[in-house]
């Protein structure tokens, strides 16, 4: 029987419902991707076909579940996608002012941050003992729709880069290339404002001469970001004088 | 530790929804607990609708497996201004299971197969009995016309190309097509499943 080729738009119930093999998905797919409607109809449809696969329900076996969390420790996930990169190979506008999380990672200090950044954001593995910040208020800032990046030079050597939501009254500090510390010292960040100083985090040991990142959160408008050297012993106030102090 | 979540816990479908976009974003930075919450939610939906199409135990678990694998890597990937949750895991579930029934189709006796669609018909319409989503999903499939219930039915619960499909109830491709979307469209309206 000699099959004659489709309109691609009659092709949408199909496609929804994967009832296309091959060369019929592929030029679906093509279709599809310079047809806004066609995708939002498949979306639609896809509802559709989402409540037949809750009415098909069957409880899977009970060792199931351990086998697929065996399996998920062992993969690594993919990022988001962000702007400059493709999904399904289409293009996606992305809002304006947007900046990646693997920009902001390199943002934050070269290669070791975005592998750090990366690590995290995607979860394969658990932040470093001792790390303060979780992975999700790392990613909330790097993704905040305002997120800003300031950098400044430390004093005593090296460089600090802070990405910054404004709104979220959060940041990211990371620092590359820091001078070595004794170690009764360390690096503790503190917020100085109006009134009130307060300790913001202490900064972990250096790995591969990247320091951080560490989130910082509750920031008001005016305040200001410092970097002291602190006996270890900690005091709960700057002891030693600000070798970055920054207007956030 | 709570009680294991029944699959036919019924809550409101938009907290529902919402609850479990708020759990993929958390999934997607790593949060083995909420991938945990995920894999309850909808396990058995997932499991049900690639054993419906792959038939054969075995594979049924090897295949959720991966379903189940591809949430983890991808949970990023989900954007709930393009669909509901529950429709991104639904689509890798089914794609998935359809994809690998094609693959081993080539390698196997495809004659072996074309006795399946009907037993798997009736085990759903079977199954299909003595739960509140499944009878409101039946009701509404009553209000298809006869072929475009079957081409739907055929296509999603067996897992049959359109080309198969129209093989199957010797009618032209075309009309197979266009019987799938008007089908889907009226289930969707139905349903009240449309955005």
């Amino acid at each position: 029987m000699r099959i004659r080729r489709p309109e691609p738009h009659t092709l949408a119930g199909a496609y929804a419902l994967d009832a296309l093999d091959g060369p019929d998905r592929a030029r679906f797919e093509r279709h599809a991707a310079r047809c806004p409607e066609c995708t939002r109809e498949v979306a639609g449809l896809r509802e559709a076909t989402a409540r037949l696969a809750e009415a098909a329900a069957a409880q899977p076996p009970a060792a199931l579940k351990e086998a697929v969390r065996a399996e998920t420790a062992r993969t690594r996930q993919l990022p988001p996608i962000t702007r400059g990169s493709h999904a399904a190979g289409r293009a996606r506008p992305g809002p304006s002012g947007r900046v990646s999380v693997r920009r902001l990672a390199l943002a934050l200090g070269g290669a070791a941050a975005v592998a750090a950044v990366t690590v995290w954001v995607t979860g394969s593995l658990p932040p470093p003992a001792g790390q303060p910040s979780s992975s999700q208020e790392i990613v909330a800032v790097l993704t905040a729709p305002d997120a800003v990046k300031l950098t400044a030079r430390v004093r005593t050597g090296g460089t600090a880069t802070i990405v910054m939501s404004h709104h979220d009254g959060m940041l990211v500090f990371a620092a590359a290339g820091l001078r070595r510390l004794p170690a009764a010292q360390h690096y503790e960040l503190w917020v100085l404002g109006p009134g009130r100083d307060r300790p913001a985090g202490r900064l972990p040991a250096p790995s591969h001469g990247m320091t951080g990142p560490v989130v910082a959160t509750g920031l008001r408008s005016g305040d200001r970001l410092g970097l002291s050297v602190e006996p270890t012993a900690a005091a709960g106030r700057p002891t030693t004088p600000m070798l970055l102090e920054l207007a956030l | 530790m709570s009680p294991p979540r029944s699959p036919w816990a019924r809550t409101p479908p938009g907290r529902d929804t919402a609850d479990l976009a708020a759990l993929l974003a958390r999934v997607a930075v790593g949060d083995q607990a909420a991938f945990d919450a995920v894999y309850d939610r909808v396990a058995a939906p997932v499991f049900g609708t690639v054993r419906s199409v792959v038939r054969d135990p075995g594979l049924t678990e090897e295949v959720t497996q991966e379903v189940f694998v591809e949430v983890w890597r991808a949970a990023s990937r989900f954007d709930a201004s393009k669909g509901s949750p529950m429709a991104w895991v639904a689509t890798i579930a089914h794609r998935r299971a359809v994809d690998r029934v094609r693959s081993e189709q080539r390698s196997a006796d495809r004659d072996r197969r074309a006795a399946a669609p009907m037993i798997a018909y009736d085990d759903v319409a079977e199954t299909v009995e003595g739960n509140l989503d499944r009878e409101r999903v039946r009701r509404c499939l009553g209000t298809l016309t006869d072929l475009q219930r079957e081409a739907v039915t055929l296509a999603y619960y067996c897992g049959y190309t359109y080309r198969e499909v129209a093989g199957l109830l010797r009618v032209p491709a075309g009309t197979v097509n266009t019987r799938m979307r008007d089908g889907l469209i009226r289930l969707r309206d139905c349903l009240g499943a449309g955005r």
